[in-house]
């Protein structure tokens, strides 16, 4: 039995302070996932919250063969699709003034000038991503963040590889397009051709 | 080759799934074609910046603040092996208590008279019941002919006691009280 495995046998017989391990291996992960989804500092540290106390209430339901990360991060994206979809329904704005992310702001080791860039960055990836159906989005967070395979992605939103590809395709090509519009520099024409090879 | 089929090319190639012979397909493609390029150069672009986006962490007191809010496991397991060892005993408890019963009064069941009377009252009781129920849709049909205004009325008192029944499910169920941090 690795570290994990223990932390999951104790924190199914009750033992919060092993949850705790867990929840600190995995809040980037699943913090992450819900801003990405959520692009919002607050909503998202809400929503990572609820999927970690589903996942401990729900622990029973865990099967040991697959990953633990996997299991944690499709209750996290499932959660955010329903709220999306919730807060579609109650039509309240998705367009409400957003606070910024507070970690960009306080995390200065890069030092000022590579900060600036960073947080530009960040704001472009959001904005790209605000672009998508809650769907595509979840398809690309998935894959680029967490470099799941199609198979992953399609078994953790219950659907087939062929729709996952279907998926992606437009995506990247939506986010193509939204990104020059955005003003994303297009990869010059030599290292566009380099990188086919 | 057609764009569309170029498209795909480039997908397996951001997946980095290019076969050796496609590598080629799609260079000479790219460097016939200007809309492709065009294409291929803003989907490369897209590719890098979320490739090279780093993930964002929560606020410090993230796990604490979660670790907080966690419901009691201990004490659902208890509630839960409490409710299963009620509902297994309800089970068992009368069927036991059946078995018993017929163990006593097998010489007294095997009698053919008792036997016979007791199929015919059980049968009997079905009638009694069958006709009761049948008088009862009847009715229930008759209302509905008669009086479509209670009807509406009854399932609007339905909708509404469905939503109470929500809203408190809501107010029960709920974990613990939610942190402002
Ligand atoms: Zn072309």
């Amino acid at each position: 039995m690795n570290e994990e495995q223990v932390w999951l046998e104790q924190a199914r017989q009750g033992d919060k302070a092993a949850f705790g391990k867990l929840i600190e291996a995995y809040q980037t992960p699943v913090y992450n996932l819900a801003y990405r989804m959520l692009n919002n500092a607050g909503e998202a540290e809400e929503a990572a919250q609820e999927a970690f106390i589903r996942a401990y209430t729900r622990l029973d339901s865990y099967n040991p063969e697959h990953k633990f990360s996997t299991w944690m991060l499709s209750i996290t994206s499932n959660y955010c699709i329903d709220l999306i979809r919730k807060r579609r329904a109650l039509l309240l704005s998705i367009d409400e003034p957003l606070p910024p992310h507070p970690a960009l702001m306080s995390d200065n080791s890069k030092g000022p000038e590579a900060q600036v860039v960073m947080n530009e960055q960040q704001a472009m990836v959001q904005t790209l991503l605000q672009e998508l159906p809650e769907d595509y989005r979840q398809t690309v967070v998935l894959r680029y963040w967490y470099d799941l395979s199609y198979d992953e992605i399609a078994d953790m939103m219950d659907t087939t590889v062929s729709a996952i590809k279907s998926r992606l395709f437009r995506a990247r090509r939506l986010l193509a397009e939204v990104g020059q519009e955005a003003g994303l520099d297009p990869v010059r024409d030599s290292a566009a051709l380099t990188a086919v090879s | 080759m057609e764009h569309e089929e170029t498209y795909l090319l480039m997908m397996d190639a951001l997946d980095g799934e290019l076969a050796e012979a496609q590598h080629s397909e799609l260079e000479a493609h790219l460097r016939a074609c200007p809309s492709c390029l065009q294409e291929w150069q803003a989907l490369l672009a897209v590719h890098t910046l979320l490739q090279q986006t780093p993930a964002l962490s929560p606020a410090v007191d993230f796990a604490q603040r979660t670790l907080a809010r966690l419901p009691n496991r201990r004490v659902r397991i208890w509630t839960l092996t409490a409710i299963y060892a009620l509902l297994l005993l309800g089970g068992i408890l009368p069927l036991a208590l059946a078995v018993w019963l017929v163990f006593i009064l097998r010489p007294v069941l095997s009698e053919p008279t008792i036997l016979s009377s007791i199929s015919q009252s059980i049968g009997q009781a079905l009638q009694v019941m069958g006709t009761i129920v049948w008088a009862l849709l009847a009715g229930l049909g008759e209302m509905v002919v008669q009086q479509p205004a209670i009807v509406g009325w009854l399932l609007v008192l339905l909708g509404i006691i469905s939503i109470w029944g929500g809203v408190s499910r809501q107010l029960i169920f709920q974990t613990s009280p939610r942190q402002t941090s």
